[in-house]
């Protein structure tokens, strides 16, 4: 501990001000792109095409939110990305954490064959083209059960689970088998709810990936109804910003293609906004809880 | 007591239980571990069917590939796509892009988290730490989708840079995207922005670990506070660093494909193509999944070769491994 | 009432062997203490008759039933762990009923027995609480709790009281004597504080290296200790052992410490006697005397004092006899000059002999 009434020199005080400003400009390049899109989101289109919108919006209006809610296409990928989400990062913990459970089982037999097992999958992938294949052959090409439970464990995950149930004190399990429990009990009753913030973490790590993972969704699926809003994202922001064809129709409007996109934008960022401050305290534990060693 | 004493056996007493067949020991286990088992199963057979499976698909790379005959069908023909492969110059180029692309990430992007988790230490004032790590953590969680999204638009010819840039003076916007000397740094550029925060978190709590009497004696030698963290935080913090170069070393040929391709276009191939976004062309895009997957068996080797290398490494140096 | 058996208990780690064939009896409602130096087994046994380890030889019975085979939770025994291993995230009263709902037992029975557990052992005010809320002495209470609430036939203690502090862990040693006293029930119990087996034990085993040396009554062992570990190790402060060898016959044998200290000793068994044979006299602190200048009585050897310790009612004087640390327990307060010399007395019929080199009990022959 540190306390505040340190007495500083003067050079010890300009070092706490030089760190402070850097770090403030940091923050603020952190924070500046995401205020530009919401000032862009709700700025009119021409005020954004003439170069107005640097920091704060002009000419304020919801017409860009209005035109991309309208879109049937954005709330079906809305919809299917929950889905993804929710429903994938439910599979992963159900395979993930009995899995792990077992991993770090001492009694387990063949226990560091089955852990090999699992990390050797870390560090030799089959690769793009066999996985694909794979899928394809497994008949699973174009379906939600692909995105949800061919990408359902990442050994990395695992292992931190098994880490995390492996620092257990053992007589937890002893306990609980003394007083009467087989080893679904003392998952379900004892090591889970001991676990919570490490299950809520593996969880949140599941979730991201999910939430964000946009290139096997792109690859696996074709029919537009099961597209997360990842890639319909990827469609319309990067493929049709780069190309200059649809440029000019909107200018005059009060929303112009940049606007759309901005909302866009924001709309997909609000529900990692609002879950953010609930999950920051358990990442950072997570973090940690991977720097133990496999 | 001598320590052969300590290693005696006994021998078989009369109190000692019959001992079990081989078959009884085998139904005993069960009977004790099927609970365990069929924990683990889950898990192990979705390892073996969507990781172990795929692995037996390399062979295709030494296969006349064709999905109509499958992959077990087609006929062999050994180091064809080997030579084929090693024979195209625009492969070689995605070899030499992976290996500059890692090569500047590591010099510029691998110490940002670093230097990011040295300053947020020397805050004093909790608060403004406080808001300034939810800030700084914040990318990370953002989809890279939307990172690109707001890449291109900030680059784009109308983007904010470049008005920036007018205003300060230049004559006409540059379209950076499409401007194979900008990729690099945009690529790196973004990168940091995104991830910089979130994995200073890994710094920030080695640092927590660092003896505050250490800080304490320092003060009474009479050091400055930058003394303090170039001679106290920074060696107190090495091992963890080394650790985490070590890992980025092993994983030097997985340059992010999924956000190259977001940000590339053919006009910036020359400096932004990766082994992965060419396998990714060659297999996905134009099905020549057999020369595509030669290249994987490449890059899966040389990466494993690397880890392997890595993990030796880490073992002489710091005593400390990944496994 | 059950008994608990041990035949020739072996346990094995691979090729090593940490458990080298135990034979005991625990006999019905009796109270035993596993009691040794830490990795002498103790653990491992109890571990064993647990169920969480298992046993590579011999055979251990909980009542008329072998049980080496035998599910934990089929053995009818409850242990207390030393570090308790309360759920965290249950109440005390779940954390007691938990082994009565696994065993499919209904609410109101549940409540009920929880109940009774918790007027035992005072913990009724306490119930809803969760662990972390409870002060060390509660916690080890609902340890405990858990374990009588199934009245099981057999009590395990794992070193219940080792995490608590020194006045708290007299305290529950106390209750858990009064706790057995009350139930009765069967109890093996582990640890490595000698004042802990004194106390608690109807007999004590002490156990070196995976085997058993003594078991006896506490007051057995301290009076009679088969061999010279037995006796350092009961005892507080512990026997001084001061090697020599013997002299005489086994009529009148001495022990000679060194050229001028030679101390005669009563009469020895003839098969216990071997003239010149190394041994070590035995000498609790609390039967050496100091004598002071004037007294009559002559010394029978010299101590160099070392330093002197104060406890209040009493002080213990480190010293040396003919060159080996001895301590004395001397009642009130006592002082010397720094390397004093002082000599000392004792009874001869209250020391112990023990061989110098297996150091197994030498027996005086018995008077009558």
């Amino acid at each position: 501990m540190r306390t505040s009434f340190d007495l500083y020199s003067r050079g010890d005080k300009f070092f706490g001000w030089s760190v402070t400003i850097l770090l403030g400009l940091f923050v603020a390049s952190t924070l500046y792109p995401f205020i530009y899109v919401l000032a862009t989101s709700i700025s009119s289109g021409a005020a954004v095409q003439r170069g107005d919108v640097m920091l704060f919006p002009k000419e304020i209006n919801f017409d860009a939110f209005a035109y991309v809610m309208a879109d049937r296409q954005f709330w079906v990928s809305y919809g299917n990305t929950f889905f993804y989400t929710i429903v994938g990062t439910i599979t992963s913990l159900a395979v993930i954490i009995p899995g792990a459970y077992a991993l770090s089982r001492p009694q387990l037999p063949f226990r560091s064959s089955f852990n090999l097992f699992v990390a050797f999958t870390m560090w030799f992938h089959a690769g793009m083209i066999p996985v694909f294949l794979n899928i394809r052959d497994l008949g699973l090409l174009d379906t939600r059960t692909a995105i949800i439970v061919a990408f359902a464990v990442n050994a990395f995950n695992a292992i931190l689970m098994r880490n995390f149930f492996e620092n257990v004190p053992h007589s937890f399990e002893e306990a609980a088998r003394m007083d009467g429990a087989n080893d679904f009990q003392i998952l379900w009753r004892v090591y889970i709810p001991l676990s919570k913030p490490a299950i809520i973490t593996v969880a949140l790590f599941c979730a991201v990936l999910r939430w964000n993972g946009y290139f096997w969704a792109m690859v696996i699926l074709r029919d537009q109804d099961k597209l997360p809003l990842q890639v319909y994202l990827k469609e319309i922001i990067v493929e049709l910003n780069m190309s200059d064809e649809f440029a000019t129709d909107l200018l005059s409007s009060s929303y112009s293609f940049e606007t759309m996109i901005a909302a866009i934008i924001v709309l997909s960022i609000i529900p990692v906004i609002i879950i953010y401050p609930y999950i920051q305290k358990y990442f950072q534990k997570g973090v940690m809880l991977g720097g133990v060693k496999e | 007591m001598s320590s052969a004493e300590h290693l005696k056996r006994h021998t078989v007493t009369e109190f000692d239980l019959p001992p079990l067949t081989v078959g009884q020991r085998f139904v005993e286990s069960i009977k004790r571990n099927w609970q365990i088992y069929l924990l683990l199963a889950p898990m192990v057979i979705y390892f073996l069917v969507f990781a172990y499976r795929p692995m037996l698909g390399l062979v295709i790379a030494f296969k006349d590939f064709s999905l109509f005959k499958g992959i077990w069908g087609s006929p062999w023909v050994g180091l064809e796509h080997f030579h084929t492969l090693f024979d195209d110059p625009y492969f070689w180029r995605a070899v030499k892009n992976t290996v500059i692309v890692s090569g500047f990430s590591l010099i510029f992007a691998f110490p940002a988290p670093i230097i990011l988790a040295l300053m947020f230490n020397e805050i004093r004032h909790q608060g403004f730490k406080r808001v300034a790590q939810t800030i700084a953590y914040l990318p990370h969680f953002i989809s890279i989708v939307i990172v690109a999204g707001i890449v291109v638009n900030f680059f784009a010819p109308s983007g904010i840079v470049n008005l920036i840039l007018t205003k300060l003076g230049m004559a006409e916007p540059t379209y950076f995207l499409t401007k194979p000397e900008w990729f690099r740094t945009i690529f790196i550029g973004s990168n940091i922005w995104k991830e910089a925060g979130f994995e200073s978190i890994i710094y920030l709590a080695a640092i927590t670990g660092v003896s505050p009497s250490l800080y304490e004696s320092a003060k009474v030698d009479g050091a400055t506070r930058f003394q303090m963290m170039y001679l106290i935080t920074l060696p107190c913090i090495l091992p963890t660093i080394l650790i985490m170069l070590i890992i980025r070393i092993g994983n030097l040929l997985e340059v992010s494909f999924e956000y190259v391709i977001l940000l590339y276009q053919p006009a910036t191939y020359e400096t932004a193509d990766v082994i992965t976004t060419w396998i990714y062309r060659q297999g996905l895009q134009n099905s020549n999944y057999d020369v595509a997957t030669a290249a994987g068996v490449f890059n899966a080797v040389v990466a494993f070769v690397l880890v392997i290398t890595a993990n030796q490494l880490s073992k002489r140096l710091s005593k400390t491994s990944l496994w | 009432m059950t008994n608990v058996t041990l035949q020739k208990v072996v346990k094995r780690y691979g090729a090593v062997e940490v458990v080298h064939g135990v034979d005991l009896e625990v006999k019905a409602g009796e109270f035993v203490v596993l009691v040794g130096p830490s990795g002498c087994g103790k653990s491992t046994i109890l571990r064993m008759i647990a169920g969480l380890e298992e046993v590579s030889g011999g055979r251990i019975s909980i009542g008329d039933r072998v049980v080496n085979r035998v599910a934990p939770k089929d053995r009818d025994v409850a242990m207390v762990f030393q570090n308790y291993a309360l759920y965290p995230h249950l109440s005390v009263e779940q954390n007691i009923g938990f082994g009565l709902k696994l065993r499919g037992y209904n609410k109101d029975d549940r409540h009920k027995l929880v109940q009774d557990a918790a007027d035992i052992l005072g913990l009724t005010d306490y119930l809803d609480r969760r662990p972390a809320d409870l002060s060390g002495g509660q916690r080890q209470r609902v340890a405990m709790g858990r374990a009588i609430v199934r009245d099981p036939s057999v009590f395990l203690f794992d070193e219940p009281l080792s995490n608590l502090d020194a006045k708290l862990r007299n305290k529950m040693r106390a209750e858990i004597k009064r706790l057995h006293s009350r139930l009765g029930t069967t109890s093996v119990y582990v640890t490595h504080d000698q004042v802990e087996a004194m106390t608690l034990a109807d007999r004590i085993a002490i156990l070196r290296d995976g085997e058993i040396e003594q078991v006896g009554t506490p007051i057995e062992i301290f009076t009679n200790p088969v061999n010279a570990f037995v006796a350092g190790f009961m005892g507080s402060p512990p026997m001084n052992l001061i090697p020599g060898h013997l002299a005489g016959t086994a009529k009148a044998p001495a022990i000679v410490l060194d050229e001028e200290t030679s101390i005669a000793l009563p009469a020895l068994k003839e098969d216990s006697f071997a003239a010149q044979i190394g041994a070590q006299l035995g000498l609790r602190p609390e039967i050496i005397q100091l004598v002071a200048a004037g007294d009559t009585e002559a010394p029978l050897a010299y101590i160099d004092v070392d330093l002197v310790e104060p406890l209040g009612m009493e002080s213990l004087v480190h010293a040396r006899l003919c060159g080996h640390e001895i301590v004395i327990k001397a009642p009130g307060v006592v002082s010397f000059d720094t390397n004093a010399r002082a000599g000392i007395t004792f009874a001869p019929q209250d020391c112990h002999l023990f061989d110098g080199d297996k150091g197994a009990r030498l027996d005086f022959e018995a008077t009558s």
